[in-house]
């Protein structure tokens, strides 16, 4: 009977959604249409929205030797770079948030309540009042220009939400799964292994996507600590663009797409482990 | 085997005593129920047994070997949550079989143990399923499922009937006390339901504010109990308790009217708390006058509510009652019906021994 009412306001619905994100997406949208344009293409008036004749000639660009001699930065080592730093510090994180954060949600200590909303206090702090006494510090310990260097502070800056994000989730896992699990038969680590751990899936995907997001994109930092080229990660490579001679937006456009690639895949696939209500069936429903 | 033995456990918080000193034996095979109020510490003292609390005082034996510092896998003991505590992402089968899978038995054993458990309890057909696609019930007997595959010394109990609704509470108990029956495992089963504690109980402990305050048979505890506390905690309706002062090996209450003789060792003059059950009442043409205050009848059995001075109080009958409210009556209790109990300590100074 009110079926009409309600198509209605969902049409109305969908129609707001799709005019905010074309608001949102249309400049990443054509900066990705640019990538396949060529130069010329780029400057002539008017301006065309569809690639006249798609190439890969921008990305192909990126990725040869010889183009890199001069005008680009080595986008092989830029990624793999960023990799690097990404990958591990988001392992490190993980690993030593989700042992905090079960210390945090489970264990007795004098002080843990103030401890946990000390670690939050902490994110507030960052930002650009801590890129010079960051950079003296790093080069007082050898460790500017270095990735070791930037995984490192990457860790110690997305360590507090990460053990922040788990132990609120480790906390809604209630107790007596694990003492179950412990009177049958289960060590502590075992018990947080193979009971706890799974249930709180969607708390380590989520804080290990917020992480990698982080770290991958991260620019400040990474441009006052790294100095050699083949230290440098994508987003230096992305704003150095800027210092280039002439402004050739199709290799912008390729690059920008290559270092977004990563970041719409993981929400791609973490999305699905946000929704899932894991705990559902646990204690009495 | 399976024998339980505390000796003088405490347990505290902090500075808080929240258990003082409990002593019990439970022999091999015994139904145990830890009954009393909310609070008064039964889950932690079931919690200390399992070793999920380390007690501040005390030794707790299992067959003789004190297991004070052993933790909860290596004490042999199987427990039920009252929440269950099903592990979510394990299907039916997988959770009663965590703890052999842990004890590395081969996965035939696994499935062979875990498939006879399932039979006992009706689940077969229930193995694949995952806990959050089962009933109550249901979810209540996978947990009994995981505790039986182990086959403990001794199966706790944490309220586990608590989440059912009425109908399959008393479904579920006749089930756990069958099971017993044939598994005859010791268990120490903790509820607040003084029925739950009457019905499936070998023994039952009743405890209050930390202390055990009695300990027998549920008849014992209904026939002798030990305080006013134990006396109005068991049966339903609560015993009737009513102030008398004893005057000539006679209980003489407010108005003057003698309820009975004094049953046990009291000294004339003393201040005392008569007590007498809703079904030991009998209305006679002489005794207590009383006024009708209210009738329930509830088919097989009318309870009433009569007044006498400003004593309430409640009795049961399977008679046809003819009275209605407003009517005076006259009751009296059997002699060997009367408890007394000391109006300042509340012990029982009644020192009859059971009817056998
Ligand atoms: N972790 C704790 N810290 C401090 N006090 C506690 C803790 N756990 C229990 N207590 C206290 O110990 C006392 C006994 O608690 P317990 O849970 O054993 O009661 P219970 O008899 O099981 O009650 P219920 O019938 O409500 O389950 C209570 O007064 C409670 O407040
Ligand atoms: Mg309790």
């Amino acid at each position: 009977m009110n079926e009409q009412p309600r198509t209605l306001y969902w049409i109305f619905l969908s129609l707001v959604g799709l005019v905010i994100s074309l608001y949102v997406l249309f400049p990443v949208f054509w900066l990705f249409l640019a990538s396949f344009k060529t130069q010329a293409e780029l400057a002539q008036l008017p301006i065309s929205f569809w690639p006249e004749a798609p190439t890969f000639d921008a990305y192909k660009a990126l990725f040869s030797p010889t183009h890199q001699k001069g005008q680009l930065l080595d986008w092989p080592q830029l990624i793999g770079n960023s990799f690097f730093i990404a990958v591990s510090s988001t392992i490190i994180v993980l690993v030593f948030g989700t042992l905090a954060g079960y210390a945090f949600s489970r264990l007795n200590f004098p002080g843990r309540d103030l401890i946990l909303g000390g670690l939050l206090i902490s994110r507030m702090f960052q930002g650009a009042a801590l890129l010079l006494p960051t950079y003296r510090l790093m080069s007082m310990i050898g460790l500017q220009d270095s990735l070791i260097g930037l995984v490192l502070l990457y860790s110690a800056f997305g360590l507090p939400f990460a053990t922040w994000i788990i132990a609120s989730s480790l906390r809604e896992i209630p107790r007596e799964l694990e003492e179950s699990a412990m009177i049958d038969g289960a060590s502590r680590l075992q018990s947080m292994v193979m009971v706890v751990l799974p249930l709180a899936t969607p708390a380590l995907i989520t804080a290990a996507m917020w992480h990698f997001v982080g770290a991958w994109s991260e620019f400040a930092f990474a441009s006052i600590l790294l100095e050699s080229n083949d230290h440098k990660t994508v987003t230096i490579g992305l704003a150095s663009f800027v210092e280039l001679f002439t402004l050739e937006f199709q290799y912008v456009g390729a690059a920008a797409t290559i270092v977004a690639l990563p970041i719409m895949l993981i929400f791609l696939f973490g999305q699905r482990y946000f929704t899932r209500g894991l705990l559902a069936g646990a204690v009495k429903g | 085997m399976g024998s339980v033995a505390l000796r003088n456990i405490r347990k505290s918080y902090g500075a808080v005593e929240v258990l003082h000193g409990i002593d019990l034996d439970i022999q091999d095979g015994e139904f145990t129920v830890l009954v009393g109020p909310s609070g008064c510490g039964k889950s932690t003292l079931l919690r200390s047994i399992a070793g999920l609390e380390t007690i501040s005082g005390g030794d707790i034996a299992i067959d003789d070997a004190v297991i004070n510092t052993l933790v909860p896998k290596d004490r042999d003991i199987a427990m039920v949550f009252q929440n269950y505590a099903l592990y979510p992402h394990m299907t039916v089968a997988k959770n009663m079989g965590f703890s052999l899978r842990l004890a590395r038995q081969s996965q035939a054993e696994i499935d062979r143990k875990v498939k006879a458990a399932a039979e006992i309890l009706d689940l077969t057909a229930l193995l694949d399923r995952y806990p959050r696609q089962l009933s109550g019930g249901q979810r209540q007997r996978v947990a009994m499922g995981r505790a039986i595959v182990r086959d403990p010394k001794v199966f706790l109990f944490d309220e586990p009937l608590s989440n059912l609704d009425a109908k399959l509470r008393v479904q579920m108990r006749s089930e756990i006390k069958e099971l017993h029956q044939r598994l005859k495992t010791t268990t120490i089963y903790v509820t607040h339901d003084q029925i739950e504690a009457m019905t499936m109980a070998d023994k039952i402990v009743v405890m209050r504010g930390g202390h055990v305050e009695q300990i027998g048979t549920p008849l014992e505890l209904y026939d002798t109990p030990a305080s006013v506390f134990v006396a109005g905690f068991i049966g339903s309706p609560s015993m009737n308790f009513v102030a008398a002062s004893a005057e000539g090996g006679m209980l003489r209450i407010a108005s003057g009217e003698v309820l009975g003789p004094v049953t046990g060792d009291v000294s004339s003059g003393r201040e005392v708390i008569a007590g007498f059950r809703p079904e030991d009442i009998r209305l006679s043409d002489t005794g207590i006058g009383a006024r009708v205050a209210l009738i329930e009848p509830t088919g097989a059995e009318t309870q009433l509510t009569l007044r006498t001075g400003d004593a309430s109080i409640i009795m049961t009958t399977r008679d046809r009652i003819t009275q209605s409210v407003g009517d005076t009556v006259h009751f009296s209790v059997p002699a060997d019906k009367l408890h007394c109990f000391d109006a300042a300590s509340e012990l029982s100074l009644t020192n009859r021994t059971r009817p056998q």
